[in-house]
């Protein structure tokens, strides 16, 4: 039984009730579901963001911003439409693209970022609305006008949340008010935790793990900690092959591979140096240097397998003969 | 001093220690020799030529320099590049590189050594790279000791990321200024080690030296402030840190305030207000010391209270005083560099010219690899050394490679900055290895053979490096060992239990580790040395010694040189007169300015947007449009490189993106949608008629057909779209062997143009009418 208009709205609004900032999450049976089962013309219109986690770490594309973006003014829309009328006449969707290849192809989605709006009377999916390239410039304000424009909906000036509230920033200062004085009083008398050589080992060794796992990288390029393979989609891709990125497991893995070397040889010259019975030290020694050189290999693999970068001995020409 | 604590001379302590200082100096003068030889594949393999785009820049002020004297250097403003508005040389540039180079090439012709000034400037980057491994030495002794210091310094002249920026050839602040650095570091640490006046006053010096040399001088009026605040935070506080810290500051600012590239921005900018923060703490926990000296506990409290009442009164004062500065500064007073360190998501955000820099960029791990290679792996192993004991100069140098790693993460041209510090603490963590290993076999032989002489060797042998230290340092080290007994005396009673449990453990039983896996600890170690020295002398030889003016592809018929940019400016050189200016995209600007000897109108010192936006504008314009805006700029030729027959990927249109947004944030009738087609930006078929109609488009394109008769471009991998079309307002004149440089000349005005530029100048102002007769030869 076809579901009637009402329901389908209904549907839609407890969907948005519990996406987070209102984007409701669509695969093929979503669009289905709520477009090309529907006939028009529908209650409702769609804005739908397109996405690809594995094009995230393409700078030039930018599609983290624009998700974002996109985001907050969904986010802004619910809360200036608030109303039953107005608020349900449009709802924000995203598409990802390891879910939902079909979709793609019947939005004809060729490149990204891209954004469709189905209108009320659309029936071609491939001819919806679509934000022209231009309009991605200014984000959020540029998708908000893009949205009035071809819907007539209201959505208000974007209201980007502080960093940090009034209310917090007045807690923040409380505190650092009233614990200066305690503070002080501590450090003169050399009893907080910063007196304790191990915590700041402990954090040096961690913002180097931290540095050398490529995080910042992650941070800037928004890159996921892992994807899902193209072919089997219950399988996780961890490494991806080109140089110039990486993923968040990746990362991760290779920073552990470069500390835990120098960890083990520390561990060996400060404290296996200082156990009593032989047998005891080789163990941990051999263990050690197993740990280690396995450490370094895989790092050499990954390396090669990643730029391509070998080994090159340089041998004399006599010799090569 | 040997002769003094041994007055046998012919004892074998003695002998070891001389002959021990003798070595360690022959040590260091082969490492010297390897720093510098290791950088100099360029030369060997191309020739003695200067790489790249800034340091042609470098040696043209050095050019200017050497004939005309330090006045008419600091006085000089040049009117050969950002035509029309002209840049002012003096006050523009860190002067230290360039006064370093013209020192040595006025000594050495002082001494009748005729070496040129560009022979000079090709090997100031490898002289200087063999001072750091020095400097690199004295720093890690001062934290470790001889050993360390060895290593470090060896380590430090091969490593990669230092090397891609000290080639031969490759002439640019950085040559001298990774040297400047790590002296400052080691004299900052002489003096927090000796409490000496006269190394703080060294200390105050070699920053002013970094100061003149590059803008990374600000990591140290940073890290430096920092270690002090850690030190006061942690209860490490010393007169000897006093010493370190206050001189720096005030001595530090004031003579950085001289240089006139950074004038009042060392009292201005917010780089510099951490300086100031902590000269006040470090002012008011010396006046709560000074004061426990001398009242009693009761009357210590009330005055420490009231002391460090006014103290934060103070401080808050300057706070404020620093907060609204910064308030009223639209980027908080921090330069855009700094920004994306401290946001970094900020470049990509707000400054597309910084986020469009490849040395910008974030890392990934296997940078990491490539650049500093086995020493990730040993870092960790140094960290816990310096923790064991921790002293205020290891203190200083975990936080240095905390502060140097953690900003590599986000900006991967600070590698540089890192690299001193990876070796410093790698060469710490190896030092301490082969001592515990090496020790351990010593040990397991001698006691083997369980000879009583073999005994009493051993023992000589432990007390041996505890010698050297004392003899390197008789009246310091018993003035520290005054101050730290001093200090435990003042601690709980804590210490006193351990030190007897911790000397019963050392008597019970020597540190050592089994013989045979000490030995395959060692065999392993010496292993990742090799492949450090492999993985370094292929990272100079292959891939950092390219000089990028000259460049080369390998083939089966051997190496094919392509020589197309020297080429083209030599053409400039040859064939037009010294007055005519040449437009081009700022990448070239201080080649064309240096090799051809002609005035640009933007060039690598990107510091004005709005001109680097017209001319982006104008490559990302119609033909006449262009045209127009290029006349306007007194503009005669037109400079483009062009990769496409060779499969050169660094080429105009690679960068034509940039031209666009560059262009289209300034002026907005640029729009990036029209050049893009899906969301890319194409040159095929397919391409929009924006892109086809560019003039950026047709100056790559003109007669490109001709090649091969289908015009397939081997960078972007396809056919191009127009093919066929011709010139209306530019004239080609010059495409060079390859087609990687191609020269085009404005056409003069029509005469129906020029009756319509009469009609528009009859519109506007009779001065600016005026103005344009005088500058327009074509009308």
């Amino acid at each position: 039984n076809p579901k009637s208009d009402s329901d389908l709205k209904n549907e839609l609004v407890s969907l948005r009730s519990t996406a987070e900032s209102g984007v409701i999450s669509f695969n093929n049976d979503d669009v289905s579901k709520f477009i090309t089962s529907v006939s028009t013309p529908r209650p409702y219109s769609l804005i739908i963001f397109f996405d690809a986690v594995h094009l995230h770490g393409n700078s030039q594309l930018r599609l983290p911003e624009f998700r974002r973006e996109f985001r907050l003014v969904s986010a802004t829309f619910i809360t200036n439409n608030n109303n039953e009328s107005n608020g349900t006449k449009l709802f924000f969707c995203e598409i990802e693209s390891t879910h939902s290849e079909a979709s793609f192809r019947r939005f004809a989605v060729e490149s990204l970022p891209h954004i469709s709006l189905v209108s009320p009377t659309t029936e071609n999916l491939t001819e919806s609305d679509q934000m022209d390239g231009g309009d991605f410039t200014g984000l959020a304000e540029s998708m908000a006008e893009f949205v009035e424009r071809q819907t007539k909906l209201t959505v208000c000036s974007i209201q980007r949340p502080p960093l940090i509230s009034k209310t917090q920033i007045g807690i923040i200062v409380a505190i650092i008010i009233i614990s200066t004085p305690i503070l002080i009083k501590k450090i003169l008398k050399g009893e907080t935790l910063l007196h304790d050589h191990r915590i700041w080992l402990v954090g040096a060794v961690f913002v180097y793990f931290f540095s050398v796992s490529g995080t910042m990288h992650n941070i800037i390029r928004e890159m996921p900690m892992y994807i899902k393979d193209y072919e089997d989609s219950s399988k996780f891709v961890f490494f991806i092959e080109e140089s110039e990125m990486q993923l968040g497991a990746e990362g991760f893995f290779v920073g552990f591979l470069y500390t835990v070397v120098g960890l083990l040889l520390a561990f060996v010259t400060n404290v296996v140096v200082r156990v009593k019975k032989l047998d005891e030290q080789r163990m941990a020694m051999l263990l050690a240097l197993s740990i280690s050189f396995w450490a370094v290999r895989k790092v050499v693999y990954l390396d090669n397998w990643k730029t391509g970068y070998e080994i090159y001995p340089y041998w004399p020409s006599s010799w090569r003969g | 001093m040997a002769a003094l604590e041994s007055p046998l001379p012919g004892t074998p302590t003695a002998m070891r220690n001389a002959f021990g200082n003798v070595l360690s100096v022959l040590i260091l003068v082969l490492i010297g020799v390897l720093a510098f030889s290791i950088r100099l594949f360029s030369v060997i393999k191309y020739e003695s030529v200067i790489h790249e785009f800034d340091p042609y820049f470098n040696y043209r002020v050095t050019q200017f320099l050497s004939k005309n004297g330090i006045y008419e250097f600091w006085n000089w403003f040049d009117d050969r590049t950002w035509y029309p508005l002209g840049r002012v040389i003096g006050g523009t540039v860190y002067p230290g590189l360039t006064l370093t180079a013209g020192t040595i090439w006025w000594g050495l012709n002082s001494l009748n050594i005729p070496l040129s000034v560009e022979t000079v400037c090709v090997f100031t980057a490898p002289v200087f790279s063999a001072f750091a491994s020095w400097a690199t030495y004295l720093l890690t002794k001062e934290v470790k000791g001889s050993g360390a210091g060895l290593a470090a310094a060896a380590l430090l002249a091969m490593v990669p990321s230092y090397i891609s920026r000290s080639v031969a050839g490759s002439y640019d602040n950085e040559a001298v200024a990774i040297f400047a650095l790590i002296f400052t570091f080691y004299l900052y640490i002489k003096t927090l080690n000796t409490g000496s006046l006269f190394y703080a006053t060294l200390n105050a010096l070699a920053y002013f030296y970094m100061v003149c040399s590059w803008g990374g001088y600000t990591f140290i009026i940073n890290l430096i402030p920092m270690h002090v605040l850690l030190c006061i935070v942690t209860g490490r506080y010393s007169p000897r840190l006093y010493i370190a810290y206050a001189p720096l500051v005030v001595l530090g600012t004031l003579l950085a305030a001289l240089v006139p590239v950074v004038g009042f921005n060392a009292v201005l900018t917010s780089e510099h207000f951490a300086s100031f923060l902590v000269f006040i703490i470090i002012h008011v926990v010396a006046l709560v010391y000074y004061i426990k000296g001398i009242l009693s506990p009761k009357m210590f409290k009330v005055a420490v209270t009231l002391v460090v009442s006014i103290g934060m009164v103070v401080c808050f004062i300057v706070v404020a005083i620093l907060v609204a500065l910064v308030a009223s500064s639209p980027t908080g007073g921090w330069s855009g560099r700094s920004l994306s360190l401290l946001d970094p998501t900020y470049a990509s955000k707000y400054i597309p010219i910084i986020a469009s820099v490849s040395e910008h960029q974030p890392p990934t791990w296997p940078s990491y690899f490539m650049d500093i290679n086995v020493l990730a792996f040993l870092v960790p192993a140094g960290i816990i050394a310096c923790f064991s004991p921790l002293s205020d100069a290891s203190s200083f140098v975990v936080l240095y490679i905390v502060m140097s790693v953690y900003f590599s993460g986000v900006m991967v041209r600070l590698m540089l900055v890192l690299a001193p510090a990876a070796c410093i603490m790698s060469g710490i963590a190896l030092s301490q290895a082969f001592d515990v290993f090496t020790g351990s076999i010593k040990y397991q032989l001698g006691a083997s053979s369980n000879s009583t002489d073999d005994a009493e060797d051993n023992t000589s042998t432990n007390n041996a490096p505890k010698d050297d230290v004392s003899a390197g340092k008789t009246d310091k080290g018993e003035e520290i060992v005054k101050e730290r007994s001093s200090k435990k005396g003042k601690k709980k009673e804590r210490e006193p239990a351990d030190k007897p449990s911790v000397k019963a453990k050392i008597k019970k039983k020597a540190l050592v580790l089994p013989l045979e896996a000490s030995i395959v600890a060692l065999l392993l170690l010496i292993m990742l040395g090799a492949f450090y020295v492999i993985h370094c002398v292929w990272a100079a030889a292959e891939a950092y010694s390219a000089p990028s003016i000259v460049l080369t592809s390998q083939s089966r018929d051997g190496l094919h040189v392509f020589d197309d940019f020297r080429e083209s400016y030599a053409w400039l050189s040859h064939n037009t007169d010294v007055d005519d200016k040449v437009a081009s995209w700022w990448d070239y600007g201080y080649q064309t300015t240096a090799m051809a000897n002609r005035t640009v109108i933007v060039d690598n010192n990107t510091w004005n947007n709005t001109h680097i936006a017209t001319v982006g504008t104008a490559m990302s314009s119609p033909e006449k449009a262009a045209w127009e805006i290029f006349n306007s700029l007194d503009v005669k030729y037109v400079l483009v490189v062009f990769g496409g027959l060779i499969g050169y990927p660094s080429d105009d249109i690679n960068k034509f993106l940039w031209m666009v947004r560059i262009g289209g944030g300034v002026f907005p009738h640029i729009k990036e949608a029209d050049y893009l087609r899906d969301g890319q930006y194409r040159i095929d078929s397919e391409a929009t008629p924006t892109m086809l109609n560019s003039l950026m488009y047709k100056l790559s394109y003109y007669r490109f057909v001709e090649t091969d008769g289908k015009g397939y471009d081997r960078v972007r991998r396809t056919e191009i779209g127009k093919k066929h079309f011709k010139l209306t307002h530019f004239e080609e004149v010059f495409t060079s062997h390859h087609w990687m440089v191609r020269l085009y000349k404005l056409k003069p005005p029509r005469n129906r143009i020029r009756g319509k530029a009469k009609k528009l100048k009859s519109k506007t102002s009779s001065g600016l009418s005026s103005k344009s007769a005088k500058k327009n030869p074509w009308v």
